[in-house]
């Protein structure tokens, strides 16, 4: 493994490693445009300019691999001048846009000018005008009097999606980024190219005009719950003086999971937790209409509803259905709640045909899966799953229908639009007691007596367990609506009014009983899910159908 | 959009390189002939023809100055502007040829019969100032031999002109 | 005493065709049979290093010592391809070496690859050139025809194929990274180097880019040895160079000279002096990116070393002359404006700064430079040099730095005047 000194420090470093890298772990900026680890190198924006000993002129730090011994400088008079130069000749012809563009504040122009470019400028040349605000596809707006040429969406295009939408057009000053006429970018992973830009060149459609980002306060965490991939994000959102909202979502770096990359599905579908048309109060129907109650009521009504249920018919009478978008934590407290507090074998997640086999498959060779829940893989490693003559969901329906089936709690899955060909609505109806919990009105939550706001993902803290098998956790964006209790509270307290104890329900204490449990995570402790996520050993196969613990 | 004989020229022409990208170049030339200029559809086709995106071959397309990506005339004028010809005369040239046909270097004569580009060097220095016409040296080019060839081109007689 | 012609011996011949048979008859084709049975393609490697063969393209370098550097132990196909792309201004040459004796490039062709090991190769031809092409498509038929092509050439178990592969029109694919971009099927943008052509080069493989003139210098070595080359001329510029002599002299045209030869000797007594009895002004000695030179100047040499001390360069052995009547700054106008059109445009520093350059240069011309506009100038091309994947960056920027070093007045008269004092009378 090679040594190299950079501005006097030293650091060994796998080889092959360019002098950018280096310099990167050493936490020395190297300044560049058109070089992106996750892309192919062409060396074309010159920023990244160091002087290297021995060598007689300047060298492209992103592709100079580092030799054993070598000597770098990064900040000499050589590489400053070389520095202010590029930021010069960029200058000449970028637009004075920065008060109406959405990068300002974020912008590595801006930055690297303010470090290391000229105050002022020497031209007095017209600047080259070109194309503002062109629509390219459903999400991306382009600029190409901002565009630096640093080429990174046209070679994203190409080597990531091989969709090749957008081409460097004529040669020289006049060379223009563009798509072929009449085509439009619309790959499945065209957002990423917004994250790309270095300027404000390429911006999307919905965040356009919406933020600075001095006002995106709380950068979180995240994992993104639209499908088994888990693919890692960060959230971005805006503070309470201008309103808590969301506004954007930008893919994290994971190595394992997404590299730096994410779908337009995942980064543009979240305005869906400002929605007023969420529910947030819990409801008890009583008649034909929903009534709202406060939850320390409803949740004492509910518990006597099931006691008179177990009484008059026993726990074989009640089941549940959760969904695999729930968290690793509500999962286990619901099954501890249904299998062992309730006592009853009727428990299962899986409502999608998909979900019954061990993993599912790619959708398309990339990072979009099948599986367009995040948790599958938890549900299953949890045994969120019937117990010995425990009842699957089909079978639930069907004892619903029979009469069997007294109680049925359904936790953020519309059973009408999951079985579109069975008689779910009839089946529904003849139950005594059906609790549905969702973060909007469906066809269930129509048929049920007690309703639940549910919370979003942006809402908990929690985790995910992607398709590979890895925990990944998500982090509390945003504040809850004042109005709704996460399932955990519910649940506990439904339980307290039962006279039983679930358990602690905060992340690390949860964890700490899914540690003492048989099962793929015995052993695994919350600390240890850090934020790349973790892989148990016993995780790493696909799993078949879990014995029931 | 192309013709069989030529598509069976562009399958020999494939053959000949290890890499059938290596084809695009000259297939542009065929097609550009053949079409009249590359036009997105033109374009589209040969994009096809060697699994290329449309962007990409229209990447390559708009980097060269011999290839057009917008209808020209019948007839194209190469004017050198470079340093030897512009000191035995080129920009006298250009400007005759301006007022006579009416238009600017860069634009076709309304009739569609010829359009008139300022090129960079075309190797002819010893012989300045030099033209081409379809691709036909025309050198030592003074104003009056410059109508002479107009004429020439507008009677179909300019084949004869070249000595 | 007249030099012995070697590469344009043919013009001595009155009517000379270019056909194979015309090509025989002066002797062709003897160098190529005696290359393939005599010597091997090491020995033949050493022969061209021995005679000092510089790339006759612009950059110099010593054509045995690139060949040297094609890995033996390769099992990759190695490639030969003859940069025709003949479009640094002031330089035809090759353009008259291909349209009036194709064969001897031919032949120059087929004993290089047999020298590298190469079974394919392309003669890159700028698009312009549509005649050339055509003139050089036919001869490579003729050449199959008599089996100096194609499967078991001669009867010696070596197979070579060459094909024509027209450019479309780019400046930057005469740089021999571009070419191969441009070969390829791409847009003709520079490559960074390491890796360099001779270890990936055409499809990532071994490569020699090798100019029409180099090539064709190479059955003469063949047959008269690489003592007889090294002889002629200065011992680091051996062999005759193709000067290509335009502007304001009384007979323009290509001079096949040693390069012992003085600029002053090349004008005055080979291509006749100046033209109009005008006085010398100015004089670019190697392509318009070589930095300019003057009549103090007439006596340098022609050869690399000479040009270079001089602060100038060989390049590509094209002359420009200029007389008094031309006004230096419109010269940096029209040179400058080639650049801007030229850069590929990779480069921040070339796409901005041949723009900016050509920018400020016209605007001096047409009465409204600044003072500061001047030293600006030279910082702007400070800041292109020596920065970026290709030299054409460098190539727009030394001529002008050299127009300023010895014209500089005429350039604050330009500003001083807010005119040309050209403007209406001079050459342009």
């Amino acid at each position: 493994m090679p040594t190299v000194k950079i501005d006097g420090v030293e650091v060994t470093v796998p080889a092959n490693t360019n002098i950018l890298e280096a310099a990167k772990r050493l936490g020395i900026e190297v300044p560049h445009y058109c070089y992106h680890p996750g892309l192919s190198v062409v060396g074309q924006c010159r920023m990244c300019q160091v002087e290297v000993e021995k060598m007689p002129k300047l060298a492209i730090a992103c592709n100079t691999p580092v030799a054993d011994g070598m000597v770098v400088a990064t900040r000499s008079a050589k590489v400053e001048k070389a520095r202010r130069a590029v930021l010069e000749f960029y200058l000449l012809n970028h637009p004075l846009d920065c008060p109406i563009c959405d990068k300002g504040g974020e912008c590595p122009l801006q930055d690297y000018t303010l470090k290391y470019g000229p105050g002022e400028s020497r031209s007095v040349e017209e600047k080259v005008q070109r194309v503002k605000h062109k629509v390219l596809g459903p999400h991306i707006v382009f600029d190409a009097e901002r565009c630096i040429l640093c080429t990174r969406c046209v070679r994203f295009c190409q080597e990531i999606p091989k969709t090749g939408e957008l081409g460097v057009f004529s040669r020289g000053d006049r060379s223009e980024i563009n798509l072929f006429p009449r085509k439009v970018l619309d790959n499945a992973y065209s957002g990423n190219v917004i994250d790309l830009c270095p300027v404000g060149a390429l911006t999307s459609q919905e965040y356009r005009f919406r933020s600075r980002p001095w006002d995106l306060v709380r950068h979180t965490d995240s994992v993104c719950p639209l499908c088994s991939n888990g693919c890692n994000v960060v959230l971005d959102v805006r503070h309470r003086q201008r309103g808590e909202e969301l506004l954007r979502i930008r893919p994290r770096e994971n190595a394992e999971v997404n590299q730096w990359w994410m779908c337009d599905e995942g980064r543009f579908t979240f305005t869906y937790l400002s929605d007023p048309a969420r529910l947030r109060v819990p409801a008890w129907r009583e008649g034909d209409r929903p009534a709202e109650r406060g939850y320390d009521d409803l949740l004492l009504r509910l518990a006597r509803s099931i006691r008179r249920v177990l009484e008059t018919h026993g726990a074989e009478a009640v089941g549940c259905i959760a969904s695999s978008r729930l968290t690793n934590e509500e999962l286990f407290l619901i099954r501890r709640f249904f299998r062992e507090i309730l006592g009853t074998p009727h428990l299962d997640f899986r409502v999608r045909p998909v979900q019954f086999q061990a993993s599912d498959a790619s959708e398309d060779g990339f990072l979009r899966r099948t599986d367009k829940t995040a948790n599958s893989r938890g549900a299953r490693d949890l045994g969120v799953l019937p117990g010995p003559g425990g009842l699957d969901v089909a079978g639930m329906l069907a004892a619903a229908s029979a009469g069997r089936l007294k109680a049925l709690f359904v936790f953020e899955e519309d059973l009408v639009q999951g079985f579109p060909d069975q008689p779910v609505r009839e089946s529904l109806g003849r139950l005594d007691l059906l609790v549905a919990s969702s973060m909007f009105p469906t066809e269930t939550t129509a048929l049920a007596h007690v309703v639940l706001p549910a919370l979003g993902f942006a809402e908990k803290e929690g985790s995910f367990t992607n398709f590979q098998g890895r925990i990944q956790r998500i982090h509390r964006a945003l504040t809850p609506h004042v109005a709704s209790r996460s399932l955990p509270e519910v649940l506990r307290d439904v339980a307290v009014d039962l006279g039983r104890d679930v358990g602690g329900i905060d992340p690390e204490q949860v964890w700490a009983a899914i540690g003492d449990a048989p099962g793929p995570y015995r052993g695994t402790a919350w600390k240890d899910v850090g934020p790349e996520g973790l892989l148990p050993e016993q995780s790493r196969e696909p799993r078949a159908e879990s014995r029931d613990a | 959009m192309i013709s069989n004989e030529r598509q069976q020229r562009f399958d020999d022409l494939v053959r000949r390189y290890p890499e059938k990208r290596s084809a695009l170049i000259p297939i542009l030339h065929e097609v550009q002939a053949e079409v009249g200029y590359l036009s997105p559809e033109a374009i589209e086709w040969v994009a096809a023809y060697l699994g290329l995106s449309p962007a990409d071959v229209m990447s390559v397309a708009s980097f060269y100055d011999m290839l057009n990506l917008e209808p020209v005339g019948k007839h194209m004028i190469y004017v050198c502007q470079n340093l030897s010809c512009a000191l035995l005369g080129a920009e006298r040239l250009i400007r005759h040829l301006e007022s006579t046909l009416g238009i600017r270097m860069g634009e076709t004569t309304p009739d569609g019969l010829i359009s008139l580009k300022r090129m960079e060097c075309l190797a002819s220095c010893g012989t300045a100032p030099a033209i081409q016409i379809d691709g036909t040296f025309y050198e030592k080019m003074t104003p009056k031999k410059l109508d002479d060839l107009l004429e020439r081109l507008r009677d179909g007689r300019l084949k004869e002109a070249k000595k | 005493m007249a030099f012995e012609k070697i590469l344009t011996r043919y013009q001595d011949i009155p009517n000379y065709t270019g056909t194979m048979d015309a090509y025989i008859a002066r002797g062709g084709y003897q160098a190529l049979p005696q290359a393939l049975r005599e010597l091997q393609p090491a020995d033949l490697i050493e022969v061209v290093k021995r005679s000092g063969l510089r790339g006759r393209g612009g950059a110099g370098f010593p054509c045995g010592v690139k060949w040297g550097f094609i890995p033996k132990d390769s099992a990759k196909a190695k490639y030969l391809v003859c940069n025709c792309d003949e479009s640094e201004p002031g330089t035809f040459k090759d353009r008259m070496l291909i349209e009036e004796d194709p064969h001897q490039l031919i032949e120059g062709i087929v004993i290089s690859s047999f020298a590298i090991g190469c079974h394919l190769a392309f003669i890159y031809c700028r698009g312009e050139f549509v005649d050339g092409a055509r003139v050089l498509e036919r001869a490579l038929q003729e050449a199959y025809g008599r089996d100096f092509l194609g499967k078991n050439i001669l009867g010696s178990g070596f197979d070579l194929d060459v094909y024509v592969h027209r450019g479309a029109g780019a400046y930057i694919c005469g740089e021999e990274t571009g070419l191969l971009e441009s070969l390829e099927g791409k847009r003709g943008q520079p490559r960074m180097k390491p890796p360099f052509p001779a270890i990936s080069g055409l499809y990532r493989s071994p490569t020699v880019v090798n100019n029409v003139e180099t090539l064709c210098n190479i059955p003469h070595i063949v047959r008269r040895g690489a003592e007889w080359y090294a002889s002629i001329g200065p011992p680091k510029s051996s062999g005759s160079r193709l000067f290509s002599v335009s502007g304001h002299v009384e007979r323009p045209g290509n001079y096949e000279l040693p390069m012992s030869i003085t600029l002053r000797e090349l004008i005055f007594e080979h291509a006749g002096g100046m033209a109009n009895g005008r006085r010398l002004k100015a004089v670019i000695p190697g392509g318009s990116s070589a930095p300019v030179l003057t009549e103090q100047h007439l006596d340098v040499a022609m050869d690399f070393e000479s040009l270079a001390a001089a602060g100038s360069m060989g390049g590509s052995g094209g002359v420009i002359v200029m007389d008094d009547t031309v006004c230096m700054v419109r010269v940096g106008e029209i040179v400058s404006r080639f650049y801007h059109h030229e850069s590929c445009g990779q480069c921040t520093q070339c796409r901005e700064g041949t723009a900016w350059l050509h920018k400020v240069l016209r605007r001096i011309e047409h009465g409204q430079g600044r003072k500061e506009d001047l030293d600006l100038l030279l910082d702007m091309c400070d800041n292109m040099k020596g920065k970026t994947i290709c030299v054409l960056s460098d190539a727009a920027a030394m001529p002008i730095e050299s127009y300023l070093k010895y014209f500089r007045e005429e350039f604050e008269l330009h500003v001083r005047e807010r005119a040309c004092p050209f403007e209406g009378k001079g050459a342009f």
